[in-house]
């Protein structure tokens, strides 16, 4: 294990059962108390501050393939105004965007094209059912249609109606942003980010300046 | 109005028609097979009739529609087809395909009729004539279908290719569900079915035959 890789940052929900800093037997009680304690501190002040940034700057990939794009489109203009809780900017790149907006009917001819969508979204990334027909399959019940986006993809919010009201639309964002800001982030020893090949020069500042959290783990 | 059409018809082709109906300018003739192409072709033509606009080709499938029309019973399962086919005599022929015509200078429609049997579902194809039989009859082939002969690129139009089946025949399974990436199964009874046991069965991408012939790797 070579020695300049950091350590990373995950949502709680994707580790079960960290192992929690100083896990040494060795250990004196008292300095691992303490340094539970900083680290705990630091996670929770960190999450706090990521989960903020996060849920104030949603950037939003609209993947509207029905009528919902109606109420989708007056949820973004002005009367309604999607902007005041900072998810005012679509990115017609996934590759950029970190809420997933499925608005309308999914087919299974599209069903490919929304995985593969999803998967090229960066973590973390979150998805919203826009409608009844994205929850739930809706009134469609046929050889066609995909019973809710939830069968090929995970979904984080459902917003019912069909099409759902601007107000609603605003309520899902708001329950999605709670999510986003009640996460936890938790600092992990064992797992490392993934190897990048640096040439030796790189290897040395990195070295030299390494981050708060890699000389507080001792990394 | 236009019974006219109809009369036209029967006098040029008097062996093909093989039967005709008018109802409040709702005017159809049923001919034959074989004659198809030819009667259209002079409906197309003809400065009388002038039918340069194909509006619509339609596939139908009576299946058993004549005797009775069922549906609650055989919705509530997964796998008993649309129709209780059982009980029900079948109608011959099954199906037939519904030529919607109109003329732009005269402001007259006439729609021509093939009835088909379900052990020989074949009607030549009229692309010569329209070029928009083209994706109309790509699209009856597809929910029914129907082999268009002389088409020049017969395949499935809406559906994707690996679909297997024609869903708008009366003796698909109403429930059934061909997944193309493989899906969560729900137990609910709200939604629709998934691809559990009952519903497609094993997702498609896994083991169907439909796949054969497609690069997995665009997939999943």
């Amino acid at each position: 294990m070579s020695d300049h890789r950091l350590p990373v940052l995950k949502p709680e929900g994707n580790v079960p059962e960290s192992p929690r800093i100083g896990g040494d037997e060795n250990t004196i009680p008292v300095l691992a108390t303490r340094l539970e304690e900083s680290i705990g501190f630091f996670e929770k002040n960190l999450s706090d501050a990521l989960g903020w940034a996060r849920k104030n700057s949603i950037f939003q990939y609209p993947f509207v393939t029905a009528c919902c794009g109606m109420e989708y489109m007056s949820a973004m203009a002005g009367r309604y105004d999607i902007a005041r809780f900072g998810a005012e900017f679509p990115r017609f790149s996934p590759r950029q965007a970190d809420l997933l907006m499925i608005v309308g009917t999914i087919n299974v001819k599209q069903t490919p094209v929304l995985k593969r969508v999803y998967d090229q979204m960066t973590e973390p990334k979150w998805v919203m059912a826009f409608g009844v027909c994205a929850s739930s399959g809706g009134f469609y019940d046929n050889y066609a249609t995909v019973q809710g986006a939830d069968r090929v993809i995970p979904v984080d919010v459902y917003v019912p109606g069909c099409p759902p009201r601007p107000e609603q639309v605003l309520d899902g964002l708001k329950i999605l942003q709670d999510k986003i800001q009640n996460q936890r982030h938790r600092a992990m020893s064992k797992e490392v980010a993934p190897d990048v090949r640096l040439d030796v020069a790189a290897q040395r500042r990195l070295q030299k300046n390494r981050s708060f959290l890699g000389k507080l783990l001792g990394k | 109005m236009s019974q006219a059409l109809i009369d036209l018809v029967r006098e040029k082709f008097p062996e093909a028609v093989v039967s005709s109906h008018s109802h409040r300018g709702d005017e159809v003739v049923t001919v034959k097979r074989e004659n198809l192409v030819e009667v259209i072709g002079f409906l197309r033509n003809d400065p009388q009739t002038d039918l340069k606009l194909l509006r619509q080709i339609a596939g139908v499938d009576l299946l058993t529609y004549k005797t009775e029309m069922t549906g609650g019973a055989a919705l509530a399962s997964i796998e008993a087809p649309a129709y209780e086919m059982q009980r029900k005599p079948r109608v011959e022929p099954r199906y037939y395909v519904s030529y919607n015509l109109y003329s732009i200078t005269k402001h007259h429609s006439l729609r021509v009729r093939v009835e088909l049997r379900s052990d020989d579902v074949k009607v030549p194809s009229i692309t010569s004539l329209y070029r928009t039989a083209d994706w109309w009859e790509r699209y009856v082939y597809d929910m029914f279908g129907v082999e268009f002969t002389g088409h020049p690129n017969l395949t499935r139009i809406l559906m994707y290719p690996e679909f297997q089946g024609f869903p708008l025949r009366k003796d698909y399974p109403v429930r059934k569900r061909q997944p193309l990436v493989p899906e969560l199964d729900f137990p609910d009874l709200v939604r629709g079915p998934g691809p559990g046991p009952g519903g497609a069965g094993v997702p498609m991408s896994q083991t169907h035959v439909g796949r054969q012939n497609v690069d997995p790797s665009t997939y999943d």
